[in-house]
Formats: structure tokens, C-alpha cells, sequence
């Protein structure tokens, strides 16, 4: 795979605009939306320094869309290429983890499968990770290892561009007059900017130590009193459930059009209160804090039981979002202190 | 392009049965043969107004034409009580596990149900008077509010009794004055004599709370949690494990049910509500 450099970012995305649509991050007050390239706007490329606060799966699952059609079957429709410039590492494992769920062999999502592969990932290193971002804690960091097409790296003269798979390494190929070598100082340059983010990321989350593996931890408290006592303070906004990088609740409702009726497909949130209840109106989930409890387990026990993987990236945009004052990462020190108290893992600790 | 999982195929009600005051069962014939095994579900789509999973109560050796029986409990029930003969429907699926039959084999089978918890044990049972020898009886006891509301009432009282391996037992929370057999909640029919229990398996099925205390009856009777079977009523959506709102645990009911051991699902709480 190639990696290259350029002073300047515009000739680049001419180029990624001349072969598909682009959306890109566009700052308000002090945070990234994406936004579709459009060529009159004329707007400029700036690098976010960090994730955009919606997440990358609005991409690939969009908040709502048409699922079935009767009595005329809905087939499947072919998309654009797109790409979205700016997804961080956080970004990536999330579509890790959805990929994970919509692309499982015994019943696939073609919607989403249709996205996921018209879908060209440009990622951009993090130059200054926020107080909200605990990548490191949950396997990540401020830069993408694998799992994008083409990773962009902010330098003092330029850009460093780099390929991570054969459609990136094809579209370097293809637009090599662009591009100049990618020279030993500003590779050395990269680097250490990376470990100046990795080090800012270690020092925001010197607190955030577990003594066990988080998995472990959460099922050993599954009785805790923690999740009553932060539901108390939960406003119920779902919030983020809706910003969660990773949730992919949804639910699945018909409705009459003009000349069709169809099935939309829609986010859900498994912290609304009727979320689990049935016809007869039971529900193993009345309660709040038992839905607080059913949201860890979910993302910290059940889905890598399952799956392999975590479902938390620790982007931080639940703590960002939060109407009211549960903080994911607090929530989980507290499990893991009380898990302490209990004398359940203090050997291992002492140092 | 892969093939959509989320569009039903098109079905049509052709008959409508009055089972009981609050229940009904729909023949709906699909436009294309239509394969499942006893205990997996559908989900049926009132198209424009909403979808819900429903076990078939039909047997699986028919397939050009299914029986679901449904009571009305909800919005999207009680339109489709109010529909006639001719409507046309959705189907996808069938979804989840069966009940694993053949472990069946060789053994009582100690069937508890209740209510419209008899619909996904009418195919239970169709299925195994179908090969009624492999298995060492078939031993039901069913229970109702009143006499009025057992679903399936001509066979309850009729041909299924007069099967050979076939042991049934009825009872109602409330008799009128024609009713002649037990009255009582259906704990109250059962017995430690009924079936052999080491080589049994017991089936469950009903509301909640009969199914609770069912359940709790079987364990005093000596059941172990492996023998019990539950199928487990959840609010169901996508029922392909994606959606998340059958949870129960860690299972995707859709996907890993609805039938459960109780050994399965024990350690979790309110599996019951
Ligand atoms: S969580 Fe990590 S990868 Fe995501 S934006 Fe923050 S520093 Fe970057
Ligand atoms: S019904 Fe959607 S996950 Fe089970």
C-alpha cells in the first residue's frame, strides 16, 4: 500500500468529488457535523480535530428508511459511491461492530451491505482528543490502524496520505500527479504527533483504570445498586442511544402512502420505557435502571459474547450528549469500585 | 443485490374461525409454499397498519396454507379481528428454533398450557400425533378462564381424546353449570403421577404467570431445568436478531427462542413479565 504526500488538500478532494458524492465535517461552535459536498458552496476543507458529534452510522443505517413495499415487493436499489472524509478510529470500530450485526451470514441487511460497499472511508488522524474521548480505554486510539480506505495525517507542510485497501491504493494510483513522495521527516513528523495525542488521551483518562476486564466487571455487578441510583438522575432523553456510534436498536412499522403501504425501518432506543413491552402489556423492563443495566450488559457482556468485540468505542459522544448526568465511563468506575470494596479483585491491584 | 429480509410475502385470509370470545383463528394462505418447523414464528403484516409475530398453530406438514390464531391484546390484534375473509396480508419468516422434537423421542411428553397459549401447542401436538408411537405418551393439561374461552374447542373435546397415547386433562378457573371436568388454575391438574419425570420433557406455553407457576410446580415435581421447555412471549420486531427489542438476556428470543429451556433463561430476572 502506498502512502504519499500533498501540500495542499483541494486537488485532492476535486479528486475524490469527480468519482463520487462527499460529505465532509463542518464545525459548529465547538463540534463537526458532516456535511454533503456541494461544488457551489465552494466551502474549504478543514481536518476535524476530532469525531464528528453524529455518528458514522447515520451512513450506513440512516435514521429512517424504506424497508418493504407492498403489495409490489421493494427491491433493493443501487447507491452513489460516497465517501465521508474525517471519520476517526472511534468511526471505524463502530462499523466494525454494525458490520458485525448487519452483515451476518444467515440474514443480511441489503441496505446496509449496498452502503457498506459504496462507502469510501478517508479517516483523519486526531490532533487533539477531547475530555470526552476514552478511546484508549476501550482498544483504540487517536489514529486508525486498519479498516479505511485512505488515512489522512496532518503535518506542519501538508498532508500525508495513506492507503489501508485496494480501492484507496487504486484512487492514489489513479491520481499519482497529485501526489509527491511521503519523506522520512514528515513520516517521523506523523509519528510524533501521534504519540502526542496517544500521551494527551492517557493523561485526560489516568483515572479511568480498571482492575479487571470490563466484561468481567459487569457481569459481576449485575445486581448493583449503581444503575437505580444513576437512573435517578437520567432525564430519559435517549440521547445516547441516538448518538451511540454502536446502538442499532430499531423497530420496524408500516405505513399507508398515496399508492403503496409500506415498512419503514426506524432507530430505536432500548432505554424508552415501552421498548421491551408486549401486546398484553408486560414488560421485563418497567424500570429504569433495570434498562440502564440491560444497556451495559448489552454493550459490555452480551454482544462480545456473541460477537467478539466490545460495544463500546469510548468516542464519547454519550457523554456529550446527556441530558442528564449518567457518564458512561463514571458509571463503570463506580461498578468497578464497588466491585473493589467487595474484596473481589484486590490481589491483582496492590500495584 | 442480496434478497430483502424485511419484505414479507404476500398472503391472503381465506377463512376466519371464532374461536372464543377474545380469540380467532386466520387461514391465510401464502402466495408461495410455505415451509417451518412446529414452535418457530411469523410475523404476520396488516400491510399499512403494523406486523406482529404469531407461532402457527397449524401443522408444518401443511404448507400451502397456515392457521394463526390470534387474541386480541393490542393495536395492531384487534385491526386484524375486525378483518374479513379476502385481506390481503404479509408474511416473513418462519423465525427462531422449534421445538427439538426429535430429543423428544422415547420420552412423556408432559404438555402445560393455557389460554392462547394452546395455539403454538395445537402444531405441537398435531406434529406429534402425526408419529404418536415414538413417543411414550402425550400427556396435556390445559386450562382456561371459563369453559367459553378454550380455543380449538371440537377437537379439545373431541378426536384429540380418543387418540391412543394421548392423555388429556382440562380445567377452568371459573365453571358454568354444564362444566364437568376440574375447575381450578391449571397447577391444580397437575401430578407428580402423570408422567414418568425422569424420562419426560414438560412443554410450557400460556400467560405469564400461569407459565410462572407452572413452572415452579414442574421443578417441585422433580423436572430438571433442561427438561422444561418455554416459548417465550417477547416483543418482537425485526425477529432476525438485529433490532434488539426481544432481548432477554443474552438471547435474541427471535433468534435463540421463542423456545427455551428454563435452564437457559433462569439466572435472568423478570423473565415472567
Ligand atoms: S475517541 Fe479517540 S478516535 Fe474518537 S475522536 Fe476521540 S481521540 Fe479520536
Ligand atoms: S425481534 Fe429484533 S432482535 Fe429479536
Amino acid at each position: 500500500m502506498q502512502t504519499v504526500f500533498v501540500n495542499d488538500l483541494e486537488p485532492f478532494l476535486s479528486a475524490v468529488v469527480g468519482q463520487m458524492d462527499v460529505y465532509y465535517p463542518r464545525k459548529i461552535d465547538s463540534h463537526y457535523v458532516f456535511e454533503k459536498y456541494n461544488s457551489s458552496s465552494n466551502r474549504k476543507l478543514e481536518i476535524n480535530n476530532i469525531r464528528a458529534c453524529t455518528p458514522a452510522k447515520e451512513f450506513l443505517f440512516p435514521l429512517r428508511e424504506l424497508a418493504a413495499v407492498f403489495p409490489e415487493p421493494l427491491e433493493p436499489r443501487d447507491i452513489r459511491p460516497f465517501a465521508v472524509f474525517g471519520l476517526k478510529d472511534c468511526d471505524l470500530r463502530s462499523i466494525e461492530v454494525l458490520d458485525k450485526v448487519f452483515t451476518e451470514k444467515d440474514f443480511e441487511d441489503p441496505f446496509y451491505i449496498e452502503r457498506r460497499e459504496k462507502m469510501f472511508i478517508i479517516t483523519t488522524d486526531c490532533s487533539e482528543p477531547a475530555a470526552s474521548c476514552f478511546c484508549n480505554v476501550m482498544g483504540g486510539g487517536p489514529f486508525a490502524r486498519d479498516g479505511f480506505d485512505l488515512n489522512i495525517s496532518q503535518v506542519e507542510t501538508g498532508f500525508i496520505i495513506e492507503a489501508g485497501s485496494k480501492k484507496g491504493d487504486e484512487f492514489l494510483a489513479k491520481h499519482s500527479q497529485l501526489f509527491s513522495e511521503a519523506g522520512n521527516d514528515v513520516l517521523s513528523e506523523r509519528q510524533k504527533n501521534r504519540e502526542t495525542a496517544q500521551k494527551q488521551l492517557e493523561e485526560n483518562n489516568a483515572e479511568l483504570k480498571f482492575d479487571a476486564p470490563v466484561q468481567e466487571i459487569v457481569e459481576k455487578s449485575y445486581d448493583s445498586d449503581v444503575y437505580d441510583e444513576e437512573a435517578a438522575t437520567c432525564v430519559e432523553c435517549q440521547a445516547c442511544t441516538r448518538v451511540c456510534p454502536t446502538c442499532h436498536c430499531f423497530y420496524l412499522y408500516d405505513t399507508k402512502q398515496k399508492d403503496y403501504f409500506g415498512k419503514m425501518k426506524m432507530w430505536d432506543s432500548c432505554m424508552r420505557l415501552a421498548y421491551a413491552q408486549v401486546a398484553g402489556g408486560e414488560n421485563p423492563r418497567k424500570v429504569l435502571g433495570d434498562r440502564l443495566r440491560h444497556r451495559f450488559m448489552h454493550k459490555f457482556s452480551f454482544f462480545l459474547d456473541r460477537y467478539g468485540i466490545n460495544m463500546c468505542v469510548g468516542c464519547g459522544r454519550c457523554v456529550d450528549a446527556e441530558s442528564g448526568e449518567v457518564d458512561i465511563r463514571e458509571v463503570l468506575k463506580k461498578l468497578s469500585q464497588e466491585l473493589l470494596g467487595k474484596g473481589g479483585k484486590k490481589a491483582e491491584v496492590a500495584q | 443485490m442480496n434478497k430483502n429480509l424485511y419484505q414479507p410475502i404476500n398472503g391472503e385470509i381465506i377463512d376466519i374461525i371464532e374461536e372464543s370470545p377474545t380469540i380467532k383463528s386466520f387461514v391465510v394462505v401464502p402466495e408461495n409454499d410455505f415451509k417451518f418447523e412446529t414452535g418457530q414464528f411469523v410475523e404476520l403484516t396488516l400491510p399499512g397498519e403494523g406486523e406482529a409475530p404469531f407461532t402457527p398453530s397449524s401443522s408444518p406438514a401443511v404448507t400451502e396454507k397456515m392457521e394463526i390464531t390470534i387474541m386480541k391484546a393490542g393495536r395492531v390484534t384487534a385491526l386484524l379481528h375486525a378483518c374479513q375473509k379476502g385481506q390481503k396480508v404479509g408474511i416473513r419468516g418462519p423465525y427462531g428454533n422449534g421445538y427439538p422434537i426429535e430429543d423428544f423421542v422415547g420420552k412423556d411428553v408432559y404438555i402445560v398450557g393455557g389460554g392462547v397459549g394452546l395455539a403454538p401447542i395445537r402444531s405441537l401436538f398435531l406434529t406429534l400425533v402425526d408419529r404418536v408411537k415414538d413417543f411414550k405418551s402425550v400427556t396435556c393439561r390445559f386450562g382456561a378462564r371459563t369453559p367459553e374461552d378454550f380455543i380449538y374447542k371440537n377437537t379439545l373435546f373431541g378426536s384429540w381424546r380418543k387418540i391412543d397415547g394421548v392423555d388429556i386433562k382440562l380445567t377452568v378457573d371459573n365453571a358454568d353449570g354444564k362444566w364437568t371436568e376440574n375447575v381450578g388454575v391449571v397447577t391444580t391438574i397437575l401430578s407428580p403421577g402423570d408422567v414418568d419425570i425422569k424420562n419426560s420433557v414438560a412443554v410450557v406455553c400460556g400467560p405469564p404467570i400461569m407459565m410462572k407457576f407452572a413452572t415452579l410446580k414442574l421443578l417441585e415435581f422433580g423436572f430438571g431445568d433442561k427438561q422444561i421447555y418455554l416459548s417465550m412471549e417477547k416483543n418482537m420486531s425485526c425477529g432476525i436478531g438485529k433490532c434488539g427489542h426481544c432481548m432477554l438476556g443474552q438471547y435474541y428470543v427471535c433468534k435463540d427462542g421463542p423456545v427455551f429451556t428454563y435452564d437457559q433463561i433462569k439466572k435472568y430476572p423478570n423473565i415472567w413479565d
